[in-house]
């Protein structure tokens, strides 16, 4: 009998081929249908599509530490099942676990937990990590949370005004977050694939994955320290004097920098859902008011730009009281007469007068629109105000003497500043700027800021001599003594102005302010403080002047800049009361 | 003596359908390299899934830290750790400022190794307070 050996070995390689084919098709089977428990939940599998949600981008100070002002923390929502919580009775039992860890507005969340048919109701929003945490380590049936976040500002009330705020949804409101808003929110990616049975994703099954571009990084002129030494200084002062409001700013003159802008009243941007709209206002650069005394430097240096009057012109004063047009114009102290030099010192508002009647009415306006009056900067920060100034045309007989003494005329404290800081910046009126850079998430600087020369209201030599002019003011026997800084010469103009209230000067309410630059030989910073209604002191000279002292003081040593030589007094080249052209 | 019988002379030989061997192995060989591949992808997807979502969770740490070391680090907060801790700084007085200005050139500092400063610079210092 022969053995069919070749039929049985070929037998039994199909037989363990078979076997392994029935593994295969069985795991095949598995993988694709699952068992009859797997059906359900296989046949569940649907397309997913989920939006990648992007960290907004930060805003950083422009110091070498680059602190952060503002970013999005990853923060969670606490929801429940209500029909569960219903079922199992543990609605009272969960809510008094929940409440010593968040604050839960009962009112509010029991009526949306007691829907039996609601699988869905928000118990709190945006807490933090750790309270979640020690939530979900209680493990109570029915309570989840969901991953959100919300913008942060570490720094709470610190630069509110310029930071702004971005709301609940993570959009830009106003400040800077509105401004920047296209290069701080990034663009969001985008995932396609499917969920299983219980509702994960299955990765394997990603068809699409587009992934999200983080929002860029807001890289800032101001300086963090110099902010807090101003925002300190401007908010003692104002509970030493009772003000009601006040503002105040910083500017590198050479660049236009913006180094410091505070303004008060203020508010916590993570909480600016309870800030009211005066809180919210920057006044710095968006409250128009009459500037005042201060106004005068614009008047006298164009005078003196136009060749009209030197330094040692006489002008008659009238011993302080002057009928022009029929309307009598006053001075604070009288004087017979006064150099124009001392009519800035002692700030004769007959003597500015007159020299703005010298000047003419076109020529004034047309120096002071180069100045940067009646018109907006060009700020990146909304909220700017172009001031007023009205047409030349429609100027009455008396405009250009109130208008040389800051009546009339409305400005803001930015407006102001750009026109000492012009000064300080040998006659050039730079564009002033908050923002240095912007670095996307990648290292690319996408936008850095140069500085922009606007105009040149007045020649460089017009500019070196107001200087000296306004180095005078504070000194001995000027208006802005108190501003003067240790080492330093000190550039600069006291303004105390009454409020226009219901169409007359108020004797009782002022605009107090000073504006000025220091080292008055090589400016390096400008500055401009004003306090709004100050009582029971209520001068330019008494209560913002010493506060430019203060914080230049503390501003020069922190900058480093070397002290310097006093400048030459004028007193002693420039005879104050004597005889000479007089008009 | 007899011639030795050849066996395999009588047997009758099994037709094996070669085709379909090879079909059932090429078969075999797709349906294995299917499973090795589903299995491998889908141990790379859970793994892809645990990565991201650790990243997730560093990242919002990371941001974390970096907003209380903000809070911590701005000078409202450092004044209230000196306040704490009882200290009081104050800038150092002009007459405490040594100013050292530096020319440009390297002429200034040609002759510096010969000055009895640059030696002491020089010696082994005995450390006491480190």
């Amino acid at each position: 009998m022969t053995e069919p050996r070749g039929s049985t070995r070929f037998i039994v390689i199909l037989v363990l081929l078979g076997l392994v084919m029935m593994v295969l098709v069985g795991r095949l089977a598995f993988l694709h249908l699952g068992g009859d428990q797997n059906k359900a939940t296989a046949a569940k599998t649907k397309p997913f599509k989920q939006t990648l949600t992007v960290p907004r981008g930060r805003i950083l100070d422009g110091s070498p530490s680059a602190g952060i002002l503002a970013l999005n923390v990853g923060v969670k929502d606490i929801w429940a099942d209500p029909s569960l919580l219903i079922a199992s009775n543990r609605v009272g039992t969960t809510l008094t676990c929940l409440v010593p860890l968040i604050p839960i507005d009962m009112a509010d969340v029991l009526p949306r937990l007691n829907k039996t048919n609601s699988q869905f109701a928000m118990i709190s929003r945006y807490v933090s990590a750790e309270k979640a945490d020690a939530i979900e380590k209680l493990k109570l049936p029915g309570v989840h949370s969901s991953d959100s976040s919300i913008r942060s500002y570490p720094q709470n009330e610190m630069l509110c005004h310029v930071l702004g705020f971005a709301n609940n949804e993570g959009v830009g409101s106003s400040g800077l977050e509105l401004a920047m808003e296209k290069l701080l929110k990034g663009s969001p990616g985008l995932i396609e694939s499917r969920l299983d049975g219980k509702r994960r994703e299955m990765v394997e099954r990603r068809t699409q994955e587009i992934p999200s571009k983080s929002g860029a990084d807001v890289v800032l002129t101001i300086d963090q320290q110099l902010q807090y030494m101003l925002e300190k200084s401007v908010d003692a002062a104002m509970e030493r004097n009772r003000s009601k409001a006040a503002f105040a700013i910083m500017e590198r003159v050479r660049t236009g920098e913006i180094l410091a802008m505070v303004s008060r009243p203020g508010f916590d941007p993570n909480q600016f859902r309870k800030a009211t709209d005066p809180q919210k206002l920057n006044r710095a650069i968006g409250y128009v008011y009459e500037p005042g005394s201060t106004f005068k430097v614009s008047v006298i240096a164009a005078a003196l730009n136009d060749g009209i009057v030197t330094p040692e012109t006489i002008f008659n004063t009238e011993n302080g009281r002057w009928l022009y047009q029929k309307k009598i114009l006053r001075d604070y102290h009288g004087y017979s007469q006064l150099s124009v030099a001392d009519v800035l010192k002692k700030s004769s508002n007959i003597g500015a007068a007159k020299i703005a009647i010298m000047l003419g009415n076109v020529r004034m306006d047309k120096y002071l629109r180069s100045f940067g009056i009646g018109g907006k900067l060009g700020l990146d920060l909304p909220g700017e105000e172009g001031g007023i100034l009205m047409p030349v045309q429609k100027w009455a007989a008396i405009s250009s003497s109130r208008i040389a003494i800051g009546q009339g005329v409305a400005v803001t404290g930015l407006q102001m500043l750009g026109v000492l800081c012009a000064i300080a910046n040998d006659g050039a009126l730079m564009k002033p700027y908050l923002v240095k850079e912007v670095i996307a998430d990648d290292g690319t600087v996408l936008l850095r800021r140069q500085p922009q020369v606007i105009s040149h209201p007045i020649r460089p030599e017009t500019a070196a001599l107001m200087r000296r002019l306004l180095a005078r003011v504070c000194e001995e026997g000027g208006t802005g003594f108190k501003a003067r800084v240790n080492g330093f010469s000190v550039g600069g103009k006291t303004g105390t102005a009454q409020k226009p209230i219901s169409g007359h000067y108020s004797e009782t309410d002022y605009m107090a302010s000073f504006v000025g630059f220091i080292p008055a030989d090589h400016p390096e910073i400008g500055m401009i403080i004003v306090f709004d209604e100050p009582q029971p002191l209520h001068t330019g000279g008494a209560v913002s002047a010493p506060v430019f002292g203060e914080v230049a003081e503390q501003a020069v040593r922190y900058l480093g800049l070397t002290p310097t030589e006093s400048l030459v007094p004028l007193s002693k080249t420039i005879q104050t009361v004597g005889p000479g052209e007089t008009f | 003596m007899m011639a030795k019988k050849n066996r395999k002379k009588g047997q009758t030989k099994f037709p094996v359908p070669i085709p379909l061997v090879a079909l059932l192995v090429v078969l075999v060989g797709f349906a294995l390299v299917y499973v090795c591949l589903q299995s491998r992808t889908e141990t790379l997807g859970r793994e892809i899934r645990g990565l991201e979502a650790s990243q997730s969770r560093l990242r919002d740490q990371l941001v974390r830290e970096q907003c209380e070391w903000a809070k911590m680090q701005s000078p409202s907060s450092l004044e209230l750790a000196l306040k704490s801790h009882g200290l009081v700084m104050t800038w150092p007085g002009r007459d405490q400022i040594v100013r050292v200005r530096y020319d440009g050139s390297l002429d200034t500092l040609h002759g510096y190794e010969t000055r009895p400063s640059a030696r002491v610079a020089r010696n082994n210092r005995i450390v006491m307070n480190d």
